[in-house]
């Protein structure tokens, strides 16, 4: 376990047992107040966070109604909607304040595996195990664009900082850049052996892109050079679709989970392994950082939640 | 941001309609100042926002007791407010975001054409040109109305007329005039029946510069380009002609006071017109010498790079684009229907056009594929090249136990936060824009569940087609695939260039989509009908078995 001068370990502070089957997504909303959880169990949970109680996390709302288990869940910018995405080869979308169900979004021809709004929160994408992405209007429903985006099931989708690029990734190795307005496709980012790739977000401005691959790697690369610019191993993921998120309220890092049960987290420039979180007792699928307190939020295969916050 | 990735937008022009908008019958559009939003005025007196990028309706704005034809839409600077001027001379005031009316006048006569004034951001001031009387600046704050001067009488030390009154008499008759604001909104530019510009000081009610324009007849239209350095007028004698202004961008009032006082000797009309000769020089004329049409909504594009301007000829839907040097490079040509108004992006190569009909016509770019965008080493040919290998290219060489170098520095340093300044802001952002509006999704209700439910189990069962697959061609090569059981023989396919035949039919679907009334792509907006679901999606699968 690696220490930096004047580095403050994570320490967990609470774990969240609300959930009946594996968790697959964990998301904080972007004012903070809120946390989401998507789990096999058919149902969506949110908890308010509360960094001055005893609990910081306390359970809000259940959302029920998708058929088969959700793969990952994603709030509006105003934190008013989130977006589910099921096996059930359907998206819904739910009113936070009430837990009910607004729409249904149906479209998809096989598990929907991936969901993110935009930050005008007017559009949302959505990558499927039909191998496409759809663009879908949040107010109507309607799918506005399909991208015909990879040739095997596509892992993750995200928007950069404006709205105007998606990123896709999906097991056939490759990340694809679209034009959100028109659909077309931009750029391809690959290598030249290509495992299959997990997960890909945008970095916070939008210039760089976070791949989590299954060959136990992570990597970051600048998307205008197409070239990958750093490298984080140690941690274990060959297996399942593990997210990973970028740290920035108390130094640039880079936090994943992992399939040796940890959560990681390495420096970012350094790419030196800062800390491994344990605790989980199984593979860790989806961390969460806070957007303004040094929080991070882990969902594991052990149906549990754990949050870890730094010691002060 | 998107920069270095994305191809440079400007300098472009659309070619083909990509889509309409409908919502009863729109009279006239404004974009908002980063054309994400559309408001659009109605014959019905209601005026309805568009969310430019999704093409839905983002708000309805509708008065109840007005229910005379909207005549022209104008946003504020930062988009909080919209000002609707309608056939029953009134003048009405919106909150965009909340939908509510701020204020509401009656005028004399119907406004054809009221402008916010654009250096305000939350402006209560704005200009309003009526059919057959002097353009007026009205005032929602105080409640009164301002007649602006139209010409400069002949004697030489008269002011021009002034009338400042709470509700407008009716002066002198008028011939009717164009005006707008300056970039700044402290400068009024009047075109008169005369055919001469006015800079007008609006606060003092004071002519301080003229410029006839060549020709001398009267002025229809009078427009700023968004960086306000061109000035566009449109002319009786079919003329559009461009100036640039020559006055500095801020500061304008006193820079005009300066040049007035340095004109010595001269005195009324000939000071005037030696001050305006400082203030703009002619630059281009566009006309058409060989039908010589009457233009209707001349208008500059986003970046003042090009001029585009509508046929007023009845029965045809033509669209002149010019380029500031003066060269014709397109005419747009849409169905046979009239057009009525014309308004061009902020931001994007897109045009808006308004048929009599009441459609709105969104004309974009043709796109062509771009190939190495989804294989980074493939490189696309404009055709057959002849290829010389190398001496050794095929030789077989045993491998020695290659190890991938990375020739990458990993130690550099990476900034994954700063965010660069956005390009297309022009002036200071210390007003927070009205970008969007919220999304408000509609809840679905149990009988519309059913009936989606039903389409794609239909959809599945008969034909592999997917829906919306009107988008790009390729998407039709997918529908072959089932759902996702044979994607391993599909895949291959998926990688290659859809055949010839389907670029053909892409092709034909794009030349013929400009001429017809309907187009391929369509997508139609009713205002979130469910319902209409159904029939655009049985629409597209028709469009889909047209491929095979």
């Amino acid at each position: 376990m690696a220490e930096e001068a004047a580095y403050i370990p994570y320490v967990h502070c609470q774990t969240l047992n609300s959930h009946g089957h594996a968790l697959s997504s964990v998301k904080f909303s972007s004012d903070g107040r809120l946390l989401a959880s998507a789990s096999g169990d058919q149902t969506i949970r949110t908890y308010a966070i509360n960094l001055k109680g005893d609990r910081i996390a306390e359970p809000a709302q259940v959302f029920t109604g998708h058929d088969s288990g959700i793969s990952d869940v994603a709030f509006s910018t105003d934190a008013r909607f989130i977006a589910s995405a099921s096996d059930d080869k359907t998206l819904k979308l739910w009113d936070v304040e009430t837990g009910s169900l607004i729409k249904t979004l149906h479209g998809h021809t096989n598990y929907v595996f991936c969901v993110n709004f935009n930050p005008q929160s007017n559009m949302i994408a959505s990558g499927s195990f039909d191998e496409t992405v759809r663009i879908w209007d949040v107010t109507t429903g309607k799918c506005l664009k399909v991208l015909p985006a990879h040739s095997d099931p596509v892992t993750a989708v995200d928007f950069n900082r404006d709205g105007s690029l998606i990123v896709s990734s999906s097991y056939d190795g490759l990340c694809r850049i679209w034009d959100s307005g028109t659909g077309h496709c931009v750029k391809t980012l690959m290598d030249d052996e290509n495992p299959p790739v997990s997960f890909v977000r945008f970095s916070p401005n939008g210039k760089f892109i976070l791949v989590g691959t299954l060959d136990n790697t992570l990597r970051l690369w600048n998307i205008s050079s197409a070239k990958y610019i750093k490298t984080y191993t140690g941690h274990a993921n060959s297996q399942y679709s593990v997210s990973s998120a970028f740290s920035v309220t108390n130094g640039k890092r880079i936090v994943s989970g992992s399939e040796d049960n940890c959560v990681y987290m390495w420096e970012l420039n350094s790419r030196k392994l800062l800390q491994k979180l344990e605790g989980h007792t199984e593979p860790v699928m989806s961390v969460a950082c806070h957007p303004t307190e040094n929080l991070i939020a882990s969902g594991s295969l052990d149906k549990s939640i754990r949050i870890w916050a730094q010691e002060n | 941001m998107n920069a270095p990735i994305i191809d440079p937008l400007q300098g472009d022009f659309p070619e083909v309609i990509e889509e309409y908008l409908e919502h009863g019958v729109i009279k006239c559009v404004a974009f908002n100042h980063r054309g994400s939003l559309l408001a659009a005025g109605c014959a019905d007196g209601g005026c309805v926002i568009f969310d430019f990028e999704t093409r839905g309706i983002a708000k309805e704005l509708r008065e109840n007791d007005c229910a005379a034809a909207i005549t022209s839409v104008s946003w504020s600077k930062y988009g909080h407010r919209l000002l609707v001027s309608a056939a029953d001379k009134s003048l009405t005031l919106w909150d965009v975001s909340t939908g509510e009316k701020i204020a509401r006048t009656t005028l004399q006569q119907t406004p054809l054409h009221a402008r916010l004034n654009p250096g305000l951001s939350s402006p209560s001031l704005c200009l309003a040109c009526p059919l057959s009387s002097a353009p007026m600046i009205v005032d929602f704050e105080i409640g009164c109305t301002t007649l602006l001067p139209v010409s400069v009488p002949e004697m030489p030390d008269v002011l021009a007329p002034q009338q400042r009154s709470k509700c407008a008499e009716s002066g002198p008759p008028f011939s009717p005039a164009a005006a707008c604001f300056n970039k700044c909104g402290d400068l009024v530019y009047v075109g008169n029946a005369k055919g001469e510009i006015l800079i007008v000081d609006y606060k003092s009610v004071r002519v301080l510069a003229l410029v006839p324009v060549t020709g001398g007849s009267a002025v229809k239209n009078i427009v700023f380009s968004r960086n306000g350095q061109y000035l566009l007028t449109n002319s009786h004698d079919r003329t559009i002609r461009i100036y640039e202004n020559l006055l500095p961008g801020k500061n304008v009032l006193s820079s005009l006071e300066e040049l007035g006082k340095n004109v010595d000797g001269l005195d009324g009309v000939e000071k005037m017109k030696t001050v305006g000769s400082k203030c703009l020089t002619l630059f281009r004329e566009f006309q058409d010498l060989v039908t010589k049409m009457h233009w209707k909504a001349p208008c500059f594009s986003g970046d003042g790079e090009w001029v585009v301007g509508g046929s007023a000829c009845k029965g045809e839907h033509k669209i002149y684009i010019w380029d500031r040097a003066g060269h014709l490079v397109k005419i747009l040509e849409g169905p046979k229907e009239a057009l009525i108004d014309l308004a061009w992006h902020p931001v994007h190569p897109v045009i808006v056009s308004v048929s009599l009909t009441g459609l709105v016509y969104i004309w974009a770019k043709d796109y062509t594929e771009n190939w190495s965008a989804f294989a980074p080493d493939f490189k696309e040919l404009e055709e057959n090249e002849e290829y010389v290998e190398r001496e050794d290219e095929f030789d077989l060489i045993p491998e020695t136990g290659k190890v991938k170098v990375s020739s990458v520095n990993e130690d550099e340093e990476v900034d994954i936060e700063t965010v660069e300044k956005d390009a297309f802001s022009d002036s200071d952002m210390s007003v927070e824009e009205l970008r969007y509006l919220p999304a408000e999704p509609i809840p679905d209700t149990n009988e519309e569940e059913q009936d989606e439910l039903k389409l794609i189990e239909a959809r599945i069962s008969a034909s592999p087609a997917s829906e919306e697959a009107g988008q790009n061609g390729h998407v039709a090569d997918h529908t072959s695939s089932p759902l996702g059981e044979e994607m391993g023989e599909t895949r291959g396919k998926r990688k290659r260039k859809p055949s010839e035949k389907a670029m053909e039919l892409q092709a034909e679907k794009a030349k013929s989509s400009k001429a017809s009334g309907r187009t391929v792509r369509e997508k139609s907006r009713a205002s979130g009908d469910q319902e209409i679901d159904g029939s655009v999606n049985g629409v597209d699968d028709d469009d889909d078995d047209a491929y095979f």
